[in-house]
């Protein structure tokens, strides 16, 4: 007869049989636990990804109006980081959103980005780097790189806003009646024109999203002082004293809206406030969100210029004839430009 | 005589075989297999950097010149030598450190309208293709206006067209 | 008789806890690698970049003003998308309401037999 007494018995099958329903729920918790240590560069991978998709084909959230525009107060307002001008225009980047996610000022590393552009459950370590070819822009964020880490490359172009230049001796003034103290220059945004007449927003001057910048050179050739040295021993002491924005909807009426009072002076790193003394030159830039809150799509749009000087003369003045345009032709504003560049995520 | 005194021992010896056996199936086949580069992450990669260098190539770089993208000229000029150029300028570019190292090979389809069937002319590569490296495939459409002829090759109709620029990359 | 005796039975015990905690570990290992894949291959298997091309080719066909050479790039684009994409592409482009901001109405799409794309746009 066989001798049983190898054989499993009941009190064997059921302890085995609890055993093992314990260690398969053990093992399906184990990956949750595990989550903070596995360091399988293949998570880094899918993660970098991930980041590079939201930073080259997102346009950030909120959209409209763009995060970029919200200040370090309201940063808590900013849901996630993308760089791209709008969702339909992947891989090309807008500057003033680039300028402002590496903007360290605004915000810390790694909290402020782990939050709106990395995400996932741990937190990720990174580094986040771009440059444009032509050397001009090198910017990261991040710690310096380990030695295993996921990683994605992405290429990009990056759009320049445009600018306008004015020489200030092309717009004088003549004749005895403008022979006056206070000179106003005017420019004029046609908003309808410029969003309308380019619908490619990769190449579109749009006021409601782009930075403005206005450059006049020259202002000291502008005046009489080289023509009637003897009527005119000195220069005059020039003053810009206010630059107002005006307004004109089509069922609006015309009238200010707002001044703006930050101006760089005579090739200045730092902007002035107006009204200040000025030699030779002045550049403003209204900085991209400025006229959101002012214009619509189909806005007239006036940027006036006034300038004091100390002493009756003919001067940088176009009130009496037509306002400068900034519109799409080259001649007179450099057109938006793009420019290539490489973006590279790295994760651990 | 055959006796069954050892049924169990070989019941037994059975059955830790086959534990044993599944036991190291399953072992080998969860761990052995995913390894990163079997997982496709560096095809991935790589089929993103080319997707990206060949929509770059087609998005010019001012209104002024909308009209036409480098790559649309590249390709109705058959300008082998400024694609190649381009095209690994782009791909080989990194923010820091060492230049990448990709290779490429390029073909062009196109619609013949006599035939009406699509037919490939071999456009450049930076090596020639031996068949065993892993390449990827990425692709980017070209509006040509190919209505002077001349320079594309003279299979290709003499009208403005889309053509299908293939490109196979791949890392040395 | 063939004494079978029980001393042994740990030696069982002790190998069956060690192949199911291999077993385990492989699926915990498994798991993690798992993700990775995934990831990888839904970026490679949905026509993301297809797609994109696609549509910016179209939104591109769309400017061109003679009807033949637009009839032309449709065919190419319907032609080549099949034989070398395995994916059925039309669009149509139509003009817009007048009053519209946009000019035109532009309806794509897209399918390869796994992902269909449909949109329709203002120019």
């Amino acid at each position: 007869m066989l001798d049983d007494g190898g054989n499993l018995s009941i009190d064997f099958l059921a302890g085995m049989t609890i055993f093992m329903i314990a260690i398969i729920w053990v093992a399906t918790m184990i990956p949750g636990l595990l989550i903070n240590t596995q360091g399988r560069t293949i998570d880094y991978d899918a993660v970098a990804y991930r980041t590079g998709v939201i930073l080259v084909e997102d346009p950030g959230m909120p959209a409209n109006p763009p995060w970029e525009i919200k200040d370090d107060l309201q940063k808590d307002e900013i849901e996630r980081f993308g760089l791209t001008i709008v969702k339909d225009t992947p891989n090309i980047l807008k500057l003033s959103k680039v300028e402002r996610f590496f903007c360290s000022t605004s915000f810390s590393y790694p909290d402020d980005y782990q939050q709106r552009v990395i995400f996932g459950d741990r937190p990720y370590r990174f580094n986040i780097s771009l440059v444009t070819f032509d050397g001009m822009m090198n910017n990261s964020v991040g710690d310096i790189k380990p030695d295993g880490y996921g990683y994605i490359r992405r290429l990009v172009k990056i759009k320049y806003p445009s600018n306008a230049t004015v020489n200030a001796p092309n717009f004088r003034n003549s004749g005895v009646s403008n022979n006056v103290t206070t000179h106003v220059f005017s420019f004029h945004l046609n908003c309808t024109n410029l969003i309308g007449d380019e619908p490619n927003i990769a190449y579109q001057i749009n006021p409601l999203r782009d930075q403005i910048m206005v450059n006049i050179t020259n202002l000291s050739k502008a005046h009489n002082i080289n023509l009637i040295p003897s009527v005119y021993p000195s220069p005059p002491i020039i003053t810009l004293s206010s630059i107002d924005i005006y307004r004109q909807n089509p069922a609006q009426t015309f009238g200010q809206v707002r001044t703006f009072d930050n101006a760089y002076i005579d090739g200045g790193t730092t902007p002035t406030l107006l009204p200040a003394f000025i030699t030779d030159n002045v550049s403003v830039i209204f900085p991209a969100g400025f006229f959101y809150g002012i214009a619509t799509d189909n806005t007239h749009l006036y940027i006036n210029y006034t300038f004091n000087l100390d002493r009756t003369d003919t001067f940088f003045n176009n009130s009496f004839t037509t306002p400068y345009p900034y519109n799409y032709n080259p001649n007179l504003v450099t057109q938006p430009k793009l420019k290539e560049g490489v973006l590279e995520v790295a994760i651990w | 005589m055959v006796n069954s005194e050892g049924q169990l021992f070989t019941i037994e010896g059975l059955a830790a075989g086959l534990i044993m056996l599944l036991t190291a199936f399953i072992v080998v086949s969860t761990t052995s297999i995913y390894t990163p580069g079997d997982t496709h992450i560096s095809d991935m990669q790589l089929e993103q950097l080319g997707s990206d260098a060949l929509r770059m190539m087609n998005t010019p770089n001012t209104s002024a010149d909308s009209a036409e993208s480098a790559l649309q000229s590249i390709i109705k000029n058959n300008d082998t030598d400024r694609f190649r150029e381009t095209f690994l300028w782009f791909c080989n570019n990194k923010t820091g450190g060492a230049y990448d190292i990709l290779q490429f090979s390029t073909d062009v389809y196109y619609r013949n309208t006599p035939t009406t069937s699509v037919n490939r002319f071999h456009f450049t590569e930076s090596r020639k293709p031996t068949g065993g490296e892993h390449a990827v495939r990425v692709t980017e459409w070209v509006q040509v206006d190919n209505t002077a002829g001349g320079s594309m090759p003279a299979e290709v109709d003499n009208r403005v067209q889309a053509v299908l620029v293939e490109v196979l990359l791949w890392r040395d | 008789m063939a004494r079978l005796n029980d001393d042994a039975q740990w030696i069982v015990l002790m190998g069956f806890i060690v192949s199911f905690s291999l077993f385990f570990l492989g699926i915990v290992i498994n798991q993690s690698t798992v993700v990775g894949q995934t990831t990888a291959e839904g970026v490679l298997e949905f026509p993301k970049n297809d797609i994109l091309d696609i549509r910016s080719e179209v939104l591109q066909s769309s400017k061109i003003t003679v009807a033949a050479d637009f009839d032309d790039v449709k065919k190419d684009i319907s032609s080549i998308a099949l034989s070398r994409k395995n994916a059925i592409v039309s669009f149509r482009v139509t003009q817009a309401p007048p009053g519209s901001t946009y000019t035109k109405i532009i309806d794509i799409h897209y399918n390869n037999g796994v992902t269909a794309y449909n949109e329709t746009t203002n120019y």
